[in-house]
């Protein structure tokens, strides 16, 4: 349980959106006292990088066959509707 | 203010871009509202990245200019410009002195253009300011004057802004999202292409119905989106035309293979400290920005990663990297060796997708007419581009090979702009102004006509 959960940050890139998405989900989650750890990719490689994750976050679209539950969310990027995506990533980490 | 730029910019110059951007980004930082220990850290990263990103482009400079050498007297293949790759150019646009400037005087010019109901997009994507940074940094290499520069910055963050609204409306439905548009310079200048070669296909009978079925690509070609590979490989081929009669042979050939594939993965690393170092200023510019925007429906400018992961945008790019190399090498007088911005094709094709409808084969056609055409941009823009990384304070090895990369050094608003401002000075900029201001009037009175021609759907209007 005290492992740290491991979310995949998928953009076009793994360079610049994905940066900012990593980075405040580590913050937001760090607030709550949720340790996880983050790594980014571009969206070609999500599907050999899926198996050693718990949860993928992207901006751009993805495979979705993958084992994984996958969020698609701009929030973190324009700001809108961010504290919703932050509860929703918390419960799906819970729910694994 | 050119007296007052001009000692600031010899104090700047002294210093060096990586002791500089710490303190300028912690400066507008604190402006802006962010935390002081958090705009500190920002700063310091930001030197950072910088530093690193030098390091790397040593690197693959040094290993592509002596290859590219060997293969000019083995083979007499002229191939003498090395594409050093977006992440080289944002960093040398953002350390010009007018890359200092570009962040405030982007925000400013995007917050009177909404203010004034000329523009929809609120363009929040500030790590893409560096395409402004890029184009003025051009206007100032060629007319010597750093306001031109800043003003053709200018002018240039207002052509991310109209090229944003104009697509908006066909990114928005074909990639399922609302409220969200493209001021991107990489991307949008492909529109006119991809309009121009679906001209064309539809008048050619037979092939106006070719289509190619994206997942095969994906699978047979998936190779071409691993960048460690593919710089592997690319070394190992370039290292064998390059050294295979050299003394020790084997040995020069794999450790091209192994430099280049380093350079492929540790370039983006690098500016992944970069991008994390403007987050803080970014979030503040954003925050800043949207606390003066009106209420009224604006579209958040995003970069052109988001649509990236588009099956449609990553099928062409695989099928246009290994034509892309063979362009580079069988296009006459073209003197580019295709390198580290291989990576960047999906951002080239992404905004062909909604005119084409996704449509593999014709994004394959206008990709290999725009790329072939920025070979010759490049080409003629390399010495400019050389220069600008000089400008920047990037350690340039006496009579060492010139530079460019695809973004944006193979594309067309920037050599308009810069060859206008050579040839006629201010008077160029000012004509580049007010193309840009009569184009945008046509499109404000005509808007749905010109969104349709862009990709939105017709039912539309």
């Amino acid at each position: 349980m005290n492992t740290p959960k491991r979310i995949l940050v998928a953009c076009g890139t793994a360079i610049a959106t994905s940066t900012v998405v990593a980075k405040a989900i580590e913050e937001a989650l760090k607030e709550k006292g949720i340790a996880v750890t983050t790594r980014q990719c571009k969206a070609t490689e999500v599907r050999s990088l899926a198996d050693n994750a718990d949860l993928i976050v992207t901006t751009t679209p993805v495979p979705n066959d993958l084992d994984v539950p996958v969020i698609k969310t701009l929030a973190f990027l324009t700001g809108i509707g961010k504290e919703e995506v932050i509860e929703e990533i918390i419960k799906k980490l819970e729910g694994k | 203010m050119e007296v007052f730029l001009t000692t600031l910019k010899s104090v700047i110059d002294s210093l060096g871009a990586t002791v500089v951007l710490p303190i300028i980004i912690f400066v507008m930082g604190l402006i802006m509202g962010a935390k002081p220990g958090k705009a500190f850290r920002a700063g310091i990263t930001i030197g950072i990245a910088f530093i690193g990103i030098n390091l790397v482009i040593g690197l693959m400079w040094g290993t592509l200019s002596n290859v590219a050498q060997a293969m000019v007297t083995n083979w007499n293949i002229q191939r003498d410009i090395v594409d050093v790759g977006w992440p080289s150019a944002a960093a040398i646009a953002f350390g010009t002195d007018v890359g200092l400037w570009v962040i405030p005087i982007a925000i400013l010019v995007n917050i009177i253009l909404l203010v004034f109901k000329v523009t929809k997009t609120l363009n929040i994507d500030v790590w893409n300011y560096w395409h402004f940074a890029f184009l003025g940094g051009m206007v100032y290499m060629v007319t010597g004057n750093l306001t031109y520069g800043l003003i053709g910055a200018a002018v240039a963050s207002a052509l991310a802004l109209f090229l944003a609204d104009w697509t908006a409306k066909a990114v928005q439905s074909f990639y399922n999202l609302p409220g969200i548009s493209i001021p991107h310079l990489t991307t949008a200048p492909g529109v006119p292409f991809a309009i121009v070669t679906n001209w064309i296909l539809d008048r050619i009978p037979g092939v106006k119905d070719w289509k190619v079925d994206p997942e095969s690509i994906q699978k047979k070609l998936g190779v071409f989106g691993e960048p460690i590979i593919l710089g592997l490989v690319i070394g190992l081929v370039l290292g064998a035309l390059g050294y295979y009669n050299a003394e020790s042979a084997a040995v020069m050939i794999l450790q091209t293979g192994i430099n280049l594939a380093a350079v492929m993965l540790l370039l983006p690393r690098m500016v992944q400290i970069l991008m994390e170092g403007l987050i803080p200023v970014s979030e503040a510019a954003r925050e800043f920005m949207k606390k003066r925007a009106s209420d009224r429906e604006i579209y958040i400018g995003l970069d052109s990663a988001i649509l990236i992961g588009h099956p449609a945008a990553i099928s062409s790019s695989l099928l246009l990297v290994p034509i892309a190399i063979l362009l580079s090498i069988i296009l006459p007088g073209n003197r580019v060796i295709l390198f580290a911005d291989l990576a960047v094709i999906p951002f080239v094709v992404a905004l062909f997708a909604p005119l084409m409808k996704g449509n593999i084969f014709r994004m394959m056609v206008a990709g290999i007419l725009e790329l072939g055409v920025g070979f010759y941009i490049a080409t003629a823009m390399s010495p400019l581009f050389t220069k600008a990384a000089q400008n920047a304070g990037f350690a340039m090895p006496e009579g060492a090979s010139n530079i460019t990369s695809i973004a944006d050094g193979f594309l067309w608003p920037q050599v308009f702009f810069t060859k206008l401002a050579e040839w006629l000075g201010v008077a160029g900029i000012v004509i580049a102004a007010a193309v840009l201001a009569v184009v945008w009037f046509m499109y404000s009175k005509n808007s749905s006509a010109w969104e349709v021609a862009a990709g939105a759907p017709a039912e539309n209007k």
